[in-house]
């Protein structure tokens, strides 16, 4: 008996070793990330891990803008970009995938089979028309631009929505339609409150598209007027080859204070994630 | 593999019977219809109007106007030289008048095409609205002849939050679809048949139609330029091995640590899970490129292992020549190391998702096994594998197409850092560890080479076209979807 006892933790204490040992190497970059940060030297520091004097210098100036470096401003281009995004993007994901996934009409497969193959094409090669496009409509170099870059294909993403919808029991469904329930309302009432967690997925990824993407905004924003920039072109360029060993610690600086709001977003969406899947309705 | 062709035969089967009796019933229509009926092939709103749907007239008419509008005072300046792209080139002119140079009434070859492109896409909609309209204003015929209700037109508009929502639902996506990314698709497919590049760029010169030219190139066929076929081949294959290992690695070792942070053995689950979620709450352009720096020739790593001998050691068996251990700089290394870097970014997102998806694992499925005495081993294979495919099995699809576009991992790892030293590569502007999409992003960005980053594009697009609609086929077809519901 007390040997299966023995047994037993040990093989909880190596568990949690894996655990722990995995989760070491994942958070090392980040470590440096942070530590870096920290640095009052501006340059990059390849000599040793942590910094050699630590410092809050360069917090200090990310907020005390200069002709490469404007912070503030950015951080604000981009939280405007990315809430229109989210809206527009969340809204488009749900109703193609709850169309496609509760819904029967004949043009239901084709679409579908449509949507894969236009999904197969490089996203980039479209974009270089839609650049064409948006210039002969004097919209690049604006907002409004970046908005529709982002969230005008949205409904093409809509397959692990799907994937979700899939699961939801057909049974609530039918029921509120001998009810009487007009689709719209079963849309809006009864399947979208029981499908939190791909909700949250959806508002997760699409509010995250503009804060990660740097290429379209380059492309769109290319008028090079730095109070313009969202951050990811902004941090970009000071990583320019030129420019790398008087900003790589505010690079770092910015990268930590971007990685915050982002890292809280994602931890209250974490605990929805959790409760919204196991405080379903009917489910099995 | 019979069910496999039958599954994508059958969807593309029914796509052009859809097509089909859309045709025939437009046809029967128009003869079979009353001269109202018939009226409305020249006045849309002619048939709604005789059956007092006077709202739904007025707006086709509105809409017939728009169209005819659109047609004359914008189409008709692009659509006459789409044959040609432009004839009469961009020069400056000396005006009597105002005894200035001026430019002269020049063509723009791009605007052409684009503009072009765009009156197609409207008139063709407008012909499946009109022949739309023509069987409506038939039935509505039948329905007064069999004195049935006639639906108002606050009954019309209630049956888009009925039977007719999914295109309440719809509607919006799919215009955003078709302008955003169907538009540009075309347009792109039509500049690989063009000689759009360098040497003819509007507005201040012309291109022109070249047919198969540059495809002829990309296969060498075509003299000078075969560099191009030799890059394609090593470009496309390094594309396929990086989505494949990119989107399996990253899929198994999610659901791995997925069931590793959820088994009851683990302390503190939800502290761990955090750990992991910190590293992609790190926006990918930031950690992506503290990474490279991070590995970097003269880096902290390479400081490192030659603090340790590990750089001494690779050089003495020969696997390093240089001072420092080219971890984003070579080949070889470069490759191993970029899918590596993504399976640290990629596998916390697909533990998200697997954690989500595993929650709703069937309990009593899992529960009966256990009775049975199953191992957790057999419980993994046969009951977890086989759920969380179902479920994930289309983002799975659309993961490997998506790594095969995988843009900012390769982009932000090797921009400025890889210089190929293989003259062939370099010729065509490629490298080791370029996928197709960044080769493009060059041509395009750096070289404004558009027809051949279109031929390009067209190229991949086939070959994993027929392949992934086989496997999407595959996997939601054949009436799985009510399986697990």
């Amino acid at each position: 008996m007390r040997k299966m006892k023995g047994n037993r933790l040990s093989s909880i204490v190596m568990h949690n070793l894996l655990i722990a040992v995995l989760a070491f190497i994942w958070l090392i970059p980040i470590v440096w990330l942070a530590c870096t940060s920290f640095s009052s030297y501006s340059g990059m520091n390849t000599s040793t891990f942590f910094p050699k004097e630590w410092s809050i210098i360069h917090y200090i100036k990310l907020f005390q803008p200069d002709t490469v470096a404007q912070f503030p401003q950015w951080f604000m281009n981009t939280f405007i970009i990315a809430c229109v995004t989210c809206v527009i993007s969340t809204a488009f994901v749900l109703m193609v995938a709850y169309a496609t996934s509760v819904m029967r009409f004949p043009m239901r497969r084709p679409l579908m089979n449509l949507a894969v193959i236009l999904n197969l094409f490089p996203g980039m090669l479209a974009m270089i028309a839609v650049y064409f496009t948006l210039k002969s409509f004097n919209l690049t170099n604006s907002y409004a631009g970046l908005i529709m870059v982002y969230s005008g294909s949205a409904g093409l993403g809509y397959l692990i929505a799907k994937g979700f919808f899939d699961t939801v029991p057909r049974a609530l469904c039918e029921a509120a339609r001998i009810d009487g329930c007009s689709e719209a309302r079963i849309f809006a009432q009864i399947v979208i409150p029981m499908s939190r967690p791909i909700i949250v997925y959806t508002v997760i990824s699409s509010f995250l598209v503009p804060w990660m993407d740097f290429v379209y905004a380059k492309m769109i924003l290319n008028a090079g007027i730095s109070e313009k920039y969202t951050v990811a072109i902004g941090l970009y360029k000071m990583l320019d080859k030129s420019l790398i060993n008087n900003y790589f610690t505010m690079f770092c600086a910015g990268g930590v204070l971007v990685s915050i709001p982002i890292s809280v977003l994602f931890m209250i969406m974490q605990k929805f994630y959790v409760e919204g899947i196991t405080g379903g309705a009917v489910k099995g | 593999m019979a069910s496999e062709k039958k599954g994508a035969a059958a969807s593309i089967g029914g796509f052009f019977k859809a097509i089909g009796n859309y045709f025939s019933g437009f046809g029967t229509a128009f003869a079979k219809g009353d001269a109202f009926v018939k009226l409305s092939a020249l006045w849309m709103g002619a048939g709604y109007a005789r059956r007092k749907q006077y709202v739904k007239a007025v707006i086709m008419t509105i809409l017939e106007v728009a169209v005819i509008a659109f047609t004359v005072t914008f189409a008709m300046q692009y659509v006459p030289k789409f044959g040609t792209l432009g004839t009469v080139k961009m020069e400056k002119v000396f005006n009597m008048k105002t005894m200035k140079s001026e430019f002269n009434d020049y063509d723009n070859s791009f605007q052409i095409l684009l503009f072009s492109l765009f009156s197609f896409v409207v008139w063709a909609a407008f012909i499946v609205v009109w022949m739309k309209n023509i069987v409506n204003a038939y039935k509505l015929q039948k329905m007064e002849e069999a004195g049935e209700h006639i639906k108002t037109f606050k009954e019309d508009l209630h049956s888009y939050i009925e039977e007719k929502f999914h295109i309440t639902l719809l509607t919006l996506p799919v215009l955003g679809i078709v302008v955003f990314t169907a538009i540009p698709i075309l347009l792109l497919i039509f500049v690989a048949f063009t000689n759009y590049d360098q040497q003819h760029m509007p507005p201040t010169e012309l291109f022109t139609w070249t047919g198969f030219t540059n495809f002829l190139s990309l296969f060498g066929g075509g003299g000078l330029t075969t560099t191009f076929s030799y890059a394609f081949v090593r470009v496309l294959g390094w594309t396929l091995v990086w989505a494949f290992f990119a989107t399996f690695t990253t899929y198994i070792g999610g659901i791995l640590l997925s069931l590793l942070l959820n088994s009851t053995k683990t302390k503190w689950p939800k502290m761990w899970r955090t750990l992991f979620i910190v590293t992609i709450a790190v926006p990918q352009f930031v950690s992506l490129l503290l990474v490279r720096n991070f590995f970097s020739n003269g880096g902290i790593v390479n400081t490192i292992c030659a603090n340790i001998g590990l750089t001494g050691f690779l050089r003495d068996i020969g696997l390093v020549s240089t001072s420092y251990i080219p971890f984003l700089s070579a080949p070889g290394w470069a490759h191993v190391m970029i899918i590596l870097i993504n399976i640290w970014i990629g596998v916390p997102y697909q533990m998200l998702i697997a954690t989500g998806v595993l929650m709703n694992l069937p309990a009593d499925q899992l529960e009966s096994a256990r009775v049975d005495g199953a191992k957790p081993f057999q419980i993994f294979r046969k009951i977890t594998m086989p759920y969380m495919l179902f479920v994930t099995g289309p983002a799975l699809v659309t993961d490997f197409v998506k790594n095969i576009n995988n843009f900012n991992v390769i982009y932000l790892l090797t921009q400025d850092v890889y210089t190929t030293t293989n003259q062939a590569m370099a010729n065509s502007q490629a490298k080791e560890v370029d996928l197709l999409v960044t080769w493009l992003f060059r041509l395009t960005q750096d070289y404004y080479n558009y027809k051949m980053a279109s031929a390009i594009g067209i190229i991949v697009f086939i070959i994993c076209a027929v392949f992934t609609l086989i496997a999407f086929n595959r996997m939601i077809g054949n009436g799985k979807e009510e399986d697990y519901q």
